[in-house]
């Protein structure tokens, strides 16, 4: 008995099946998402390196004070709903259905309270006269000859991380709503959270602090 | 299984040493060769034979020990079958405990705290970029490993996707040195075209 038994565990990993490599295939499923949108931003966030490291000049709009502390409390938050989101998983492992469903709610809050910040940061940056397409007059001048490709690069990368977070609020949504009839969906919507937290972690180095306006240009 | 099936096994087995094999051999001669600068050309033409080397090695190396060709001297398991159920019933499956995971949690946030601490502080900036892409591996690297519970998977999934991802992100970095040297290639004009803008 013990034999068959550990002959099918070790057959299951590459048999495919229902459950491949031991795990759920829905949870197989979001890591081959996860890889293929790890690609996605890889690639943006290499067009943007590549885009700075070519440019003569290139504006570091972000002075400490007050918009490093703002995207180090983004970074906070981001990073506590992580924090809960794992709260969940294990409550839900336990079969805790409403422990699980708090922490989920804990997780899109604190996610929102994120989306929010990054709105306030965004029309900031709007009102100063950032667009996609051009630098505002202020930064062309203190930076003489810089790329307008801050624009887009900042709107693009950090857009499209906000597009995931919201879809993410909307799926843990979806998932905390309907806790009574799920199985490892509480799992496998964890580990797109954490995905999303994981791109913060490049893009909030490579954008945010490698910006940071040291000589006080901006006013 | 089939006696057939078991002997194509061992040849593509060997067929895949020989390609890691070939992979060393072109990585060598990049570094004998005249021609080598040690600029970043050569070091990125270096990493990846030796990646591609480390790739092809993998599926033949787990085959061996599957087969119990290695020898392993810290397994103290005779029979596979039964150290996988006691290793899932033991530990791993559920993952970290609440503390650690409030640990690792801690971790990421002392790493945060370096990398904007570094910021406030103004060093060169070559080194920051260094230092902050260290940095967010390792971040990337706790998060995915307990937050995302990869470490307690199986092994033949951690080495499914991690190093896909380690190699097309080589791959996409190999563009970086014409990034450097379209910068000192380009024409320096800048101030001439900002007055012409104005205008």
């Amino acid at each position: 008995m013990a034999e068959a038994r550990a002959e099918s565990l070790a057959a299951n990993d590459w048999s495919g099946g229902t459950h491949p490599y031991r795990v759920g295939h829905r949870k197989l499923g979001m890591w081959l998402f996860i890889m293929s949108d790890t690609l996605t931003f890889g690639a943006l966030l290499v067009a943007y390196s590549y885009a700075r490291f070519a440019s003569a000049n290139w504006p570091t709009p972000f002075p400490f004070q007050p918009s490093i502390i703002f995207s180090t409390t983004m970074t906070l938050v981001l990073l506590s709903s992580s924090l809960t989101m794992v709260f969940a998983v294990a409550a839900a492992k336990r079969h805790k259905r409403g422990t699980a469903r708090k922490w989920i709610i804990a997780t899109m809050v604190l996610g929102l309270a994120f989306v929010v910040l990054h709105a306030m940061e965004w029309i900031h940056l709007i009102d100063e006269g950032l667009t996609p397409f051009e630098l505002p007059e202020e930064w062309a001048k203190a930076w003489p000859g810089a790329s307008p490709l801050f624009g887009s690069t900042f709107f693009g990368i950090t857009g499209l991380h906000m597009f995931h977070v919201i879809t993410g609020v909307i799926y843990l949504g979806v998932v905390a709503a309907r806790i009574k009839k799920l199985n490892d969906d509480v799992e496998v919507a964890g580990l797109y959270w954490h995905f999303v937290d994981l791109v913060w972690m490049f893009v909030f180095p490579l954008i945010y602090l490698l910006s940071v306006d040291y000589h006080g240009v901006i006013k | 299984m089939v006696e057939s099936k078991l002997k194509e096994i061992k040849l593509w087995n060997m067929v895949l040493l020989g390609l890691s094999a070939l992979s060393i051999g072109a990585a060598i001669l990049t570094v004998a060769s005249d021609r080598f600068k040690a600029g970043t050309d050569d070091v990125f033409l270096v990493l990846v034979c030796l990646m591609l080397a480390l790739l092809f090695a993998v599926p033949p190396l787990m085959w061996a020990h599957a087969n119990g060709m290695l020898k392993n001297p810290f397994a103290d398991e005779a029979d596979e079958g039964t150290a996988a159920i006691e290793a899932e019933a033991a530990h791993g499956v559920h993952g970290g405990s609440n503390r650690e995971n409030v640990i690792v949690w801690g971790g990421l946030l002392a790493l945060t705290a370096i990398e904007v601490f570094l910021a406030y502080i103004q060093i060169d900036p070559t080194l920051m970029l260094i230092i902050l892409m260290g940095a967010s591996i390792i971040k990337a690297a706790l998060i995915v490993a307990y937050f995302m519970h990869l470490k307690f998977e199986r092994l033949s999934l951690i080495l499914t996707i991690v190093p896909t991802l380690v190699v097309l992100l080589c791959l996409f970095s190999i563009l970086f040195p014409d990034g450097f040297r379209l910068r000192t290639m380009r024409p320096a004009e800048p101030a001439q075209q900002q007055v012409e803008h104005e205008q």
